[in-house]
């Protein structure tokens, strides 16, 4: 058996969730807004894809829809959800927010189970559109899946160094240091919050769910649970809440590393155990870097330092550097 | 009616469990995600040691060992991080949920497993039917929280955890062993977990998704019972297991967790204060 194809799998699977943590990261990083709904938004954008997509009259009929098409009225979907989801959640603080954005996830989640009619319930939509998969041989796809995930995860990079270099960008992460400040500036927080929210749905929804579809390949409730939500989480943690790249690094490292395991061959008796491998990672990993390096391996002071220029300098009222920036 | 008992059982159940979680959050300050683990953890236990050792042994060794489980845990990874704030709790328990979790897979494997007890044959008592099996879970569940309210209430040790819950600062300066307090509750809070857990299984069957499937029933009972009392949490629990169970006669059965965690959040919507909490809470507000 050739390594390859599966090693450009899981590499797929990482920039799926590296891109979900660089979303995250915009919205927790530097919102301030510990999201726990992950699942529930990609699962909105996924089955919106895959229902898009699907032909009239498959099992779980659907629009037909051609595959870029789809992504767009996905992203569309899931930002309207997202931006109505918000709308009523943005307005608690802390864990109550965690709580709700994660009930929400769970309703969605069991909404998909219930709903049968429309999403296939638990057996599942199959039979979802790939893009290009007609152009190549099957044992060649996987390759072109990691180039479109690869070029995916460019777009979601531009979208958060542009954020994070937007005097959008520097508001959002004000809001989240001083809330009263911001305000008292005259800062329209609420309105800044939602808007991140829906851009987050709107990237969801557009990139990192049909990916997600792509390497699924079958789309079943178990894979939008908690799980996912942590996965991205842990990932963010590991590179750094706040940092640039961090979210994506982390994530990478997270998914190949515990994937590798997939690798050891075992006898069906031990399969049980080597299925536990990756909560055991997630789990351990999170504790120890919280405890030991909480600021992650890419830190947001990093991320931000070389952005003083001689202005800000100026403005410490510091004589010394007034000369110096002066002459 | 028979909606009303079968809610009564389910409310009083996550009235153990969320009289735990409730513990260490009005004292440690922090959403204890892995008390869902616990759960699992206790049922896993008690079904394996009951099979061998009977059912009373086995369940007082699970809900010790399960109880020593939440003290180490404690000391060895939530104290140490614990200046960094509620946040970082947080992350550390979803953390330890997950090792937990792993662990149960690795060493029990996925397969359902159900308790060797009979809940008895039902009695039929005019419009509704009991089975003995159920009088006695309902039985125990309302004496272990008599136990925990009289606990709290009425006794030195539960003074000194209301007072670290009130003002940990204030009770460390009069000089309430905040430390040994805290291991209290990490035992008390565990154990209650435990017990949930078993009765859960032997009410249905014990997977190792007891846990997730649970936390997210727990987090709303706590949220809706509001911080402060635990009355208002029980009462929070007995709520919203007889609206989830009453439900089933209005919408379909499969809608039950739905319904739970639309309550959930049209309460903090609505009234960000919980429904039995007179103080605002102000951190919502801020």
């Amino acid at each position: 058996m050739s390594t390859l194809p599966f090693w450009a799998t899981v590499l797929t699977f990482g920039l799926v969730i590296g891109m979900a943590a660089l979303l995250l990261n915009i919205e927790a990083g530097w919102g301030g807004m510990w999201d726990l709904g992950i699942a529930g938004q990609v699962a909105v954008g996924a089955y919106s894809y895959a229902l898009l997509t699907s032909p009239p009259d498959a099992v779980v009929p659907g629009l037909g829809l051609p595959f870029w098409a789809a992504m767009v009225g996905a992203g569309l979907i899931t930002m309207i959800v997202s931006a109505l989801i918000g709308w009523p959640t943005l307005r608690l603080r802390g864990e109550y927010f965690l709580i709700t954005t994660f009930a929400f996830a769970e309703i969605i989640r069991q909404l998909i189970v219930i709903q049968r009619g429309l999403t296939g319930g638990t057996f599942g939509v199959t039979g979802i559109d790939k893009p290009f998969a007609e152009y190549f041989l099957p044992s060649a796809y996987p390759f072109i899946l990691l180039g479109l995930a690869a070029a995916a995860t460019v777009l979601v990079l531009l979208v958060s160094q542009r954020v994070s270099n937007s005097t959008y960008g520097l508001t959002l992460r004000a809001a989240r240091d001083n809330e009263p400040l911001a305000r008292s500036m005259g800062t329209a927080v609420d309105r800044v919050r939602i808007a991140t929210y829906a851009l987050v749905g709107l990237m969801t929804g557009l990139l990192v769910a049909p990916v997600y579809v792509w390497f699924l390949g079958a789309l079943v409730p178990a894979s939008f649970t908690t799980h996912l939500t942590f996965l991205v989480w842990t990932g963010l943690v590991i590179g750094g809440l706040g940092s640039r790249l961090g979210g994506l690094i982390g994530a990478v490292v997270l998914t190949v590393a515990s994937e590798a395991v997939r690798l050891i061959s075992v006898d069906p008796e031990h399969a049980s155990r080597l299925a536990a491998f990756q909560p055991f990672l997630v789990g351990v990993l999170l504790i120890v870097l919280l405890r030991w390096r909480p600021e992650g391996l890419l830190s947001e002071r990093g991320a931000f330092r070389k952005r003083a220029k001689p202005l800000d300098r100026i403005r410490r009222d510091d004589p010394q550097t007034l000369e110096a920036v002066s002459a | 009616m028979q909606s009303l008992v079968f809610g009564l059982i389910t409310g009083s159940l996550l009235a153990v469990a969320t009289a735990g979680f409730a513990l260490l959050r009005n004292t440690e300050r922090f959403l204890h995600i892995a008390h869902g683990q616990f759960m699992a953890l206790g049922a896993f236990l008690a079904v394996v040691l009951t099979a061998q050792w009977g059912l009373v042994p086995g369940v007082l060794v699970s809900v010790t060992v399960v109880a020593g489980a939440g003290v180490l845990c404690g000391a060895l990874l939530f104290d140490p991080v614990k200046p960094q704030g509620g946040n970082v709790l947080l992350f550390t328990s979803i953390g330890l949920a997950w090792v937990i979790y792993a662990l149960l897979i690795a060493v029990f494997g996925t397969e359902v497993r159900i308790f060797e007890v009979s809940l008895g044959q039902g009695w039929d008592l005019g419009p509704i039917s009991l089975a003995p099996g159920e009088l006695a879970i309902l039985a125990i569940a309302a004496l272990v929280i008599l136990g925990l309210w009289l606990l709290l209430n009425r006794t030195g040790l539960g003074r000194s955890i209301r007072a670290v819950a009130s003002n940990r600062e204030l009770a460390e300066v009069r000089g309430v062993p905040v430390v040994r307090v805290s291991r209290v509750i990490w035992a008390l809070s565990s154990a209650l977990a435990a017990v949930a857990g078993i009765l859960l299984g032997v009410l249905g069957t014990v997977t190792t998704e007891l846990g997730w499937s649970n936390i997210l029933l727990v987090l709303a009972a706590a949220v809706l019972g509001g911080t402060g009392n635990i009355l208002g949490v029980i009462a929070a629990s007995l709520v919203l297991g007889i609206v989830m169970d009453a439900s089933a006669l209005v919408i379909d059965t499969s809608y039950r967790p739905v319904v739970a965690f639309v309550i959930l959040i049209g309460v903090l919507v609505l009234r960000p204060e919980g429904l039995f909490s007179v103080a605002r809470r102000r951190e919502v507000a801020a």
